[in-house]
Parts: C-alpha cells; structure tokens; sequence
C-alpha cells in the first residue's frame, strides 16, 4: 500500500498570533512556523502503519512557498520516504489545495491519502471532504482510530454524539482527528537521514491547476481583549458587583 | 501556638495591636492559614505560626516591621512559600508576613527595558507581562506560577536558562526595602551603573528574608529567543555528559543544559509523559539553543555525529516545533514535582564545571556505597556546575528516620565537596536545612562577618531567626 500524506506549515501552535495593523492578515514576519499539528498525528499514522507492515511507501506532500520544504523533511524525518512540493507564493484556499491534491494524487496513485482535520490558522476543515469529492474516494473525517479488517479499512470518526465506525474500501481519504495518535519526537539520526531522500519540486502549472482565489478575505482583526478578573474580599461585593456592574443578576 | 485552641489572651492584644493598622481581614488565625503560611515545600518541620499579615502597602510592612520591635515578634517574610530549605517557615511562632497582596506591576518603560513591581508579583506574571510586550524575564523555573519575585530575589533565584542569562542577582537593578530596623531604603534606582559607594541592594539578594523586607523591585528585561530548539540526548556516563557539554558549548549558544538520570525520567513517565525516544539510557541531557530558521541544526547534527562517534552519545531528539520543546522541558521540569509523594531528601549543591566529573564520581560511588536500600535521583543544572540530588523516602520508613539517615551522609558528602571548593547551596538557600552545614562553605571568619552585617540591618534579631544561621 502507497500512501500520501498532506502537510501544511503554519504558525506554531504556541505562538500569540497577531493581526497585521492594515487589517489583511495575520503577522507572519519573524514568526516561528512549524507543521499543522492534526498534520503530524497523519505523518505519524501513516508511519505506524509502515512500520506494522501494512504501508510499503509514504509521500509527504506539502503546497506553498519554498519554506514548506522544511515541513516535507520534518516529515522525512518521522518516517516518510520521499516529498512532493507544490511550490507557489499564491494565496492556497482548501478548493485550490484540494485540486491540487488530486493532481498528485492522480499521478501518485496512492491507495490511502491522510490529512489533518483542519490546520490550526485558518480552521477551514474543508480540504480532506472536498479531496474525497474530487476523486469520488470515500472518505473517514476525524478519525481517531484505524483497523484494516480483511480488505475493508475501519475508520473510529469522533463525533458529536460519542464514536461512530465506518468501514471503508480503498483508496479512500482520511483525516486525522486529535486521538489518533501520539506523534514522536524527530531523532537526530533521522534529520540526517530525511536530507537525503528525495524531494521533488513542482510548480501548480505543472499540474494544470487554478489556483485563484475563489474568497476574498474583508478584514482580520483581533478578538476584543478580555477584562481582567478581579478578587472579592466578600459575597456582599461579589453580589453587589454582578448585580451593578456585570448586570447578570 | 497550638492550632487547635484558642489563642492566649497574650496573644489576642498582640494581634489587635497589628489590626490598628493592617485590615483584620488580613490578621488571619484560622487552621488552614497557619498551616499554609507556615511552610514552603519541604516537610520536615511543623508549622506553627502566630499568625499570618497580610500587608498591601510599604507603610503597613514599615509599621509592622516597628511594631515586631517593640514587642520583640518574630517575623517570616513569605513569598510563593515554593522554597526548599526551609527559609519561609515558621515554627516557632513567629508571625508570617505575607506578600501575596502586594502584586501589582507598577511601571513599565520600553526604553529601559525595564519593569517596577510590588515583591508579591508571581514570576510567572511578570514573565507574561514582559512577553507581551515583546520582550523576556529570563529568570525561570518550574515554579514560577507560584514564587513571587520578592522570594526570588530574596533567594538569588537561579534555575533553567542561567547558562546563557544568569541568575536573579544579575536582573535586578533597583530594590526597595524595609530592614529589620523599620527603615526604607530605596536602593540603586534602577540604574545600570552606579559607583557611589557599597551596592547595598546586593546584600539583600539572596538574603533569606534575615535583613529585610523586600517590597518593590526594578528589574530589567531583555530580548526573547526567536526560535528556541530543545535537543534531548541520551547519554552512557556521567563522564559523558561532561564531553558533550564541552563540544556543544563551543559551537553553540547555549540557554540551557540541563541533565537527568533515568531513574529520575520514570518518575516524569509515570505521570504520562512520554520517553523521548525508545531505549533507555543511564542519563540524559536536555539542551537548548536559539535556532531561527534552522540557522544551527546543522552544527547540531555534525555535533551529535562526533558525539555517536566518539561514544559519549547514545541517541536523542530535537524539537520540531514550539509544543514538541514544550514537551521535551517537561521531562526534565516536572521531576521535581512527580517526586513529591516520596517526600524527598533533597541537596543542591554546585562545583565549578571543571570539578564536576570528579566531585561527581566521588558522590556517586559514596551514595551508591551509603545508601544501598534508597532510590537516589540525579538531576539538575548541570551547565551551571548545580546538581540536585533527591533520596526518596521508602514507603515503609518513618519521615524521622529517613531524614536522620540521610543526614548521617551529609556530611561525608559536604566534605566530598569541600574537597573540590563547591557549595552546600547552589541556588535552593540555606534556611533550616543546610544550617548545620554552612561551615563546609564558609569560614568561621566569614560566618562573622555575616552576623555583623545581620547586625547592622536587624538589630533586634526580629527578621527570620535562626534561619541561615543561629541567632
Ligand atoms: C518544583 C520546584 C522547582 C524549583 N526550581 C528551582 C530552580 O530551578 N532554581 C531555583 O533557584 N529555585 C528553584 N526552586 C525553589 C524556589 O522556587 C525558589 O527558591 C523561589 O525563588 C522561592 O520563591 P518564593 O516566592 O516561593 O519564596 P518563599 O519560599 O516564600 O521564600 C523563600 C525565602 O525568601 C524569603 N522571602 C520571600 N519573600 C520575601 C520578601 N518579599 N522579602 C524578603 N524576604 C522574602 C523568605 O523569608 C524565605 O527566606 C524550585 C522549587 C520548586 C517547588
């Protein structure tokens, strides 16, 4: 079995965001990036199930400006065994980072694609439904637990109402949801390793893809700031403060 | 006091003396209180205050420092109360003066770089307000989400990034504080230099609450890591981890080296962490560097080639991001916590780096030889030359024994140390429990001085005694 996992570099999970003064965006300069979270519980699947025997090749794949190659070879380095960069300083919505997904797809011919649920700045959670659409693969969103069972996978989905199973057949698209799994730490020994396995560069005209922008962001800007808590001495203060200054009772 | 009855008369008229001029709300005798506020985070000794204050102004702390005098009342500065000697406890009945309410942030200028703050401003909060305003309180340890930054100046707070930025001593460049005589001195201004004369302000930095009551601090602020990256390293030796440490600090700026025994690593493991790679190793250390765009992963990588090479490195793990450094620290920041249940006996002593191989295989074959039947951790700021050694209580051992045995050691130890020139205090303080052995460190003649200067500042005796020294 082939597999394809889609990795997006996005501002560190522990970095305090901000918004750019002019209000487009958000600030990127100087910023620590690093891989979408969701996204390494997918490398890290897919080199479990490598590992048990069950993967035969990993293609990381990863789409945006040229820095993204670092995020290809931390993957490299949890396991994977070669990377695919789509390299463009445009503007990636999920309906473009979808089609090109499938692009490599169709050239890869991999039996199993397995991507984040979402990535963690934009939130979108669109990319792995629509990928499964374009290719007409089934898909397993918010996967939190894998099983082949003879040729079917077995996909545990976390939803609202507690853990539904779905058995799919290949090739099909997953997400990956928080439980999955646990990812490992990058060995120094694999750094070296990842640096020379192949990573091939292509362009998104390669692949004969738009990627224009279908949505037009109108403003970002920060979440009002929050007032500060404040200690009361008694419940006389705390009763006399809800009532006359928060106005709750 | 007994903390079950009711206070004597006696002490009632002395309490409402203090409540002329501190809140009574803030005059606490409850159980709970004086439990709390009678003990840091050893538990050795009983708490038995008289009572706690709570002061919310320089003129309350000046009042009650003059007030202590003249009715000859000990006094307990207490800050976060997360020391580990023993210096914030009260069990003699001494009232417990707390700073807790005093925790506001007073000023703040960019130009400067620097921040005023009452002493009752928690570390970590100072550390937060620094961050926001792009800029870093290097000063950090695993508990700064209690310690205060009075008891850290009072205890010259060392911990995890004084490799590269050093301790409290070296952040501090005004304080304000009320002596033992109910005087305020406003020391230095914040100024960075200052040549008029003895540098009071650094006689009060690691004083032990035994000189004054520190109630504002000037501290200066500096620029934060851009991309900080944590290495953990899986190492054979304790010899090891002194070649490693040499390779990597020639070629890297480091801002921490930290290190740890894997009887320490299960400790953390067994709180649902996760070993940073498969296998165990004897020890492990934990390095971290400033690392923007990669720039010195590659001298990372060649320095861990050298090290598999040469045999002082087994395997180890870099950070790929700022959660996996994250999660790397905990390993080695939450043993102190993940032990607490064995009620540990602890040493914290330091070696110039140059002796620490030696000092080292000294202590290990000694505690190896004296204390066969107990679990001995090793961890610490092993970059600083600052070790921390913890035995765990057997479960089965009465809490008195366990410490008499382990102090029959100490001194075996001590002289182990003395020996290489180190100290019996790396950065945890004297307090009550390396009292007895200060003279391993300091001379007779030295002891002297120190009382001579306790004299100058306290001369009543009314600030902690018997702490650091008897009174
Ligand atoms: C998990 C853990 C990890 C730790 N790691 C480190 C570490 O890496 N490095 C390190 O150096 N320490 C460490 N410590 C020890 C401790 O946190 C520090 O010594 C800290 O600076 C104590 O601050 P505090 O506010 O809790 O002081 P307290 O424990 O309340 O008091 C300590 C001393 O300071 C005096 N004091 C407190 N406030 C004042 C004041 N305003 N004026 C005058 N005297 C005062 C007290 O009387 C006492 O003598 C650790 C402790 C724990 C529990």
């Amino acid at each position: 079995m082939k597999i394809l996992v889609a990795v997006k570099r996005v501002v560190d999970y522990n970095v305090k965001v901000r918004a750019k003064a002019d209000g487009t965006g958000v600030e990127t300069a100087n910023v620590k990036m690093s891989m979408n979270p969701f996204d390494e519980i997918a490398v890290e699947e897919a080199v479990r199930l490598q590992e048990a025997g069950k993967a035969k090749e990993i293609v990381a794949v990863s789409l945006g400006v040229a820095a993204c190659q670092d995020t290809i070879r931390t993957a490299l380095a949890m396991g994977a065994d070669r990377g695919v960069l789509v390299e463009t300083d445009a503007e990636l919505q999920p309906l473009a980072v979808a089609k090109l997904l499938k692009a490599v797809a169709d050239q890869e011919k991999p039996d199993l694609i397995i991507l984040g649920k979402q990535a963690i700045d934009d939130d979108a959670n669109q990319t792995g439904q629509m990928l499964a659409a374009l290719l007409g693969w089934a898909q397993g969103t918010f996967a939190s637990k894998l099983e082949f069972v003879a040729d079917a996978l077995n996909v545990t989905r976390e939803v609202d109402g507690g853990l539904e199973t779905v058995a799919l057949k290949l090739p099909a698209v997953i997400t990956a949801d928080l439980r999955l799994n646990e990812p490992r730490f990058v060995k120094l020994p694999n750094i070296m390793k990842a640096k020379k396995k192949p990573l091939a560069v292509l362009k998104p005209t390669d692949l004969g893809v738009d990627v224009t922008p279908r949505l037009v962001t109108l403003k970002v800007q920060e979440p009002p700031k929050r007032q500060a808590g404040v200690k009361v001495d008694s419940v006389t203060t705390l009763v006399d403060k809800l009532h006359n200054e928060a106005h709750v009772i | 006091m007994d903390m079950q009855n009711p206070p004597a008369p006696e002490t009632v008229a002395l309490l409402d003396g203090i409540r002329a001029f501190v809140d009574p709300a803030h005059v606490r005798t409850d159980p709970d209180s004086l439990l709390n506020y009678g003990r840091d985070w050893t538990r050795f000794y009983t708490p038995n205050p008289l009572a706690v204050v709570l002061p919310d102004s320089i003129e309350q702390v000046q009042q009650l420092v003059r007030y202590a005098n003249d009715h000859q009342l000990a006094l307990v500065p207490s800050g976060g109360r997360t020391g580990l000697s023993g210096a914030a406890v009260a069990c003699q009945g001494e009232l417990v003066v707390s700073l807790e309410r005093m925790n506001r942030i007073l000023d703040f200028d960019p130009i400067d770089r620097s921040v005023t703050c009452q002493a009752g401003v928690v570390t970590e909060v100072l550390q937060n307000f620094a961050r926001d305003h792009d800029l870093y309180y290097p000063v950090d340890f695993a508990s700064r989400g209690s310690s205060q930054i009075g008891g850290n100046i009072a205890t010259n707070a060392g911990g995890i990034k004084v490799i590269r930025y050093g301790l409290t001593r070296d952040w501090v460049t005004g304080l304000k504080v009320v002596t033992g005589r109910g005087d305020l001195l406003d020391l230095n201004g914040g100024l960075i230099k200052n040549a008029s004369g003895y540098d009071l302000r650094h006689l009060f930095i690691g004083s032990e609450g035994t000189l004054g009551i520190i109630v504002e601090a000037t501290l200066k602020l500096t620029r934060p890591l851009r991309e900080p990256s944590v290495m953990v390293l899986g190492v054979p030796d304790l010899d090891s981890v002194m070649s490693l440490y040499h390779a990597f600090r020639s070629q890297l700026e480091l801002s921490a080296f930290e290190f740890f025994s894997e009887l320490a690593l299960r400790h953390v493991l067994k709180k649902g962490l996760h070993r940073p790679f498969d296998g165990e190793t004897p020890y492990y250390a934990l390095l971290e560097f400033d690392n923007p765009e990669q720039a010195s992963t590659d001298e990372a990588l060649a320095l861990f080639e050298r090290g598999a090479e040469e045999g002082w490195l087994v395997d180890g793990v870099i950070s790929q991001s700022e959660t996996q450094a994250k999660e790397l620290w905990r390993l080695r920041e939450d043993i102190s916590e993940s032990i607490a249940e064995h009620l540990p006996y602890k040493n914290d002593v330091a070696v110039r780096i140059a002796k620490a191989p030696a000092f080292l295989a000294e202590a290990d074959a000694l505690l190896a030889q004296q204390y066969p039947d107990f679990e001995v951790l090793w961890y610490g700021h092993i970059g600083d030359g600052n070790l921390h050694i913890n035995i765990l209580k057997p479960a089965a051992m009465e809490h008195r024994t366990f410490i008499h045995k382990c102090e029959a050691v100490n001194d075996l130890l001590f002289q182990a140390l003395q020996r290489h020139g180190g100290s019996i205090s790396a950065e945890h303080g004297v307090g009550l429990t390396k009292k007895p052995y200060l003279h391993y460190t300091r001379s007779a003649t030295e002891v002297g001085y120190l009382r001579a200067i306790k004299q100058a500042f306290d001369p009543n005796g009314i600030l902690n005694p018997g702490k650091i020294f008897d009174r």
